[in-house]
């Protein structure tokens, strides 16, 4: 039980920070701090843990083991971040840092799964503080995304669960991880409906192209710091656990389904950045490059090697320190005049000369998610492109470069309407910086160059952490 | 067998009148023969305590909200069905729904599945092994879903806030810029 101290830790600062609200109402911001501490200590906690040898808890249904303390880390940056940017803003409701908290306890959960009930209520979980989130504003456009949200995540679900019992009734138990071994003599007429179903289900959480529709509207209708914890951190729990089911549960049918995911992943990337291309609004835009980044990470899956496994884990922590860069620079312009305004393209003019600071983050953000060598995302995109070859995979490849090329563009637009001349947009004169904010960026703009110069670490992390296979004998 | 075979065809006839009733009320009726019929199915299998609590907080509990609501909702209003917005949804949906089911039948058929030699453990389903499942190895689970309702109230306190509505309404409001509320107004959400 000591193995689960990080989940117990985010657990208990939710509902202490809920207790703090109510015992002490006039202390404004305290469930913040609260939570905040919890996050930390969690992410703690979890590091000392790196060096237990791996093992399953739980009745085998979760397990402790590298992958899970990576994910872990991660999805506690996005909460943190999610955290920091909505530091001192009253007005997203106090409960807000509790809802982000029982949020990123269904992410860590999904990074432990080792059976489809921890999945199910791990996806739950961390979907239903975000529907309640979306519209915590109060605002018409938030309600919107609020609902569509909540109508597309309960049918997705639907679809996860169907194909869950279907799995069940082919192998007779819901722990995936034993799946190998009874998959080549279950049920195949009801083993393969119930990959698709699941398969499917993750998919519409993680926006893989067929089911993408509900991105660009709940991002733009969400308040920022809630877009970023879904761009990070929901990227991060769905990929991470469709990894884990398709590479570990269903190793031995990966001929099957492997192609089919590639098919999926060049489309997504192209159709994701395409859709990018003509967007004005800055969060639309990024949710279509949110789509983009899914394909390139399914690439990770896809290709079914141990290169890919790691390729799609670097992937996933340049991905979110430009998300919460770009994001934090969106809600430092929020921060000045016309509040939540959705932030467009010709809100940004004169900004590389009027804030040269804000501006350097906006473009570190934009070369890494264009995967500009010396950033993050260059690496990341070499690393799944070398997987994909190594897989003899060369469409793959070709679809990362085209995907990439497509979203360059995409992602070069805000950046010109930056350098515009004539003239400075009253948003960008009237913003203000916040201690947190800075924090953030800071944080974002180091991590992302710092991972493109000097990429061992986490390269070395990733290539320990991707080896799950120790499960084989457990 | 034959008991299954009868208490299909009534859950299946059950299940068309939820969704072909014409008053809410007739459709929430129908939803408690579903549910009667479900717990039946429980104890063919063994699951008593399900059956029960099956029986106690769907039919009990949950059918009388459902009830609550509808009379609130749908008393004396005329019971007109809003046109379809997407033509032929109906005919697409019942093609699906039929070609799934009948999917899963074929299957069903094709392919039984082994019979389960063993008798059940004694006390299996009882109120005693349900307690101890849930108590042990689905704990966590247990926790997990704790929070997730947890969650649920959060989301309703959150978004039925006094203030709430007033924001809503100061959106629709168009109030032209420059004007401000008056400060008895402002005071009253507070």
């Amino acid at each position: 039980m000591q193995y689960l101290l990080p989940e117990i830790l985010v657990a208990g600062s939710a509902l202490l920070g809920l207790l703090a609200m109510v015992v002490v109402p006039k202390v404004r911001g305290l469930a913040s701090w609260v939570v905040l501490v919890g996050f930390l200590a969690a992410g703690v906690d979890a590091a000392t843990m790196w060096n237990v040898t791996p093992s399953l808890i739980v009745y085998n249904s979760m397990a402790i083991d590298k992958y899970g303390i990576t994910v872990t880390e991660l999805v506690l940056l996005a909460g943190i971040s999610t955290i920091l940017l909505a530091w001192n803003a009253e007005h997203f409701g106090e409960e807000f840092p509790v809802l982000v908290a029982l949020s990123v306890l269904g992410m860590m959960g999904l990074g432990g799964a080792t059976s489809l009930m921890p999945v199910f209520l791990g996806i739950e979980l961390l979907s239903l503080p975000l529907y309640i989130l979306a519209a915590s504003r109060h605002t018409p456009e938030g309600g919107e995304a609020a609902l569509k949200y909540l109508l597309l995540g309960a049918f997705s679900s639907g679809i996860l669960l169907f194909g869950m019992a279907l799995l069940y009734g082919a192998t007779s138990t819901l722990i995936f991880v034993a799946y190998p071994g009874i998959a080549s003599h279950a049920q195949v007429w009801l083993l393969w409906p119930g990959l698709g179903l699941v398969v499917v289900g993750i998919a519409f959480k993680l926006a893989i192209v067929p089911f993408h529709m509900w991105v660009p509207d709940v991002y733009e209708g969400s308040p920022t710091p809630v877009t970023n914890l879904m761009a990070f951190g929901t990227k991060v729990g769905a990929a991470i656990i469709l990894l884990r089911i398709l590479a570990f549960g269903f190793y031995g049918q990966a001929g099957a389904w492997g192609l089919l995911l590639g098919y999926l992943a060049v489309l997504t990337m192209i159709v994701g950045n395409l859709l990018a291309l003509p967007q004005t609004n800055l969060k639309r835009l990024l949710g279509y490059s949110g789509i983009g980044h899914a394909g390139f990470l399914l690439v990770g899956i896809a290709t079914h090697n141990i290169q890919g496994a790691q390729a799609m884990m670097f992937y996933l922590l340049p991905y979110g320190l430009a998300a919460i860069g770009v994001f934090a620079v969106i809600r430092l312009l929020e921060q000045g005049q016309d509040g939540d305004r959705g932030v467009i393209l010709s809100d940004l003019q004169g900004m590389a000369y009027q804030r040269p600071w804000l501006a350097t983050v906006l473009i570190v953000g934009m070369l890494s998610f264009a995967g500009i060598p010396l950033t993050g995302g260059f690496v990341g995109k070499f690393f799944l492109m070398q997987a994909a070859l190594f897989a003899n995979r060369p469409g793959f490849a070709v679809g990362i470069v085209v995907g990439t090329l497509v979203g360059l563009a995409a992602y070069l637009r805000p950046l010109q309407a930056m350098f515009q001349r004539d003239g400075v947009s009253e948003r960008v004169r009237t913003m203000r910086w916040s201690a947190a904010g800075v924090m953030v960026v800071a944080v974002a703009v180091v991590g992302t160059i710092g991972i493109g110069v000097y990429p061992a670490p986490l390269v070395h992390i990733v290539s320990q952490s991707a080896n799950f296979y120790w499960l084989k004998g457990g | 067998m034959v008991g299954f075979a009868i208490i299909g065809v009534l859950l299946l006839i059950a299940g068309i009148s939820v969704v072909v009733a014409r008053q809410p009320v007739y459709s929430a009726l129908a939803l408690v023969g579903v549910t009667l019929g479900l717990a039946m199915i429980y104890l063919m299998l063994s699951a008593d305590f399900l059956a029960v609590a099956q029986v106690i907080v769907y039919a009990g509990a949950i059918m009388v909200l459902f009830l609550f609501v509808v009379t609130l909702l749908t008393a004396g209003k005329e019971d007109k069905e809003p046109a379809d917005t997407l033509a032929g949804q109906r005919w697409a949906g019942a093609l699906f729904g039929l070609l799934v089911g009948g999917a899963l039948a074929v299957d069903a058929v094709l392919h039984p599945a082994p019979k389960i030699a063993a008798p059940v453990v004694p006390g299996f389903g009882g109120l005693h092994a349900v307690g101890e499942a849930l108590w042990g190895p689905a704990f966590v689970m247990l926790a997990g879903v704790a929070l997730l309702l947890l969650t649920a109230v959060l989301g309703v306190l959150m978004l039925n806030h006094p203030e709430a509505a007033e924001k809503i309404a100061g959106h629709r409001r168009t109030t032209p810029p420059g004007v401000t509320v008056s400060p008895a107004e402002g005071e009253d959400g507070a």
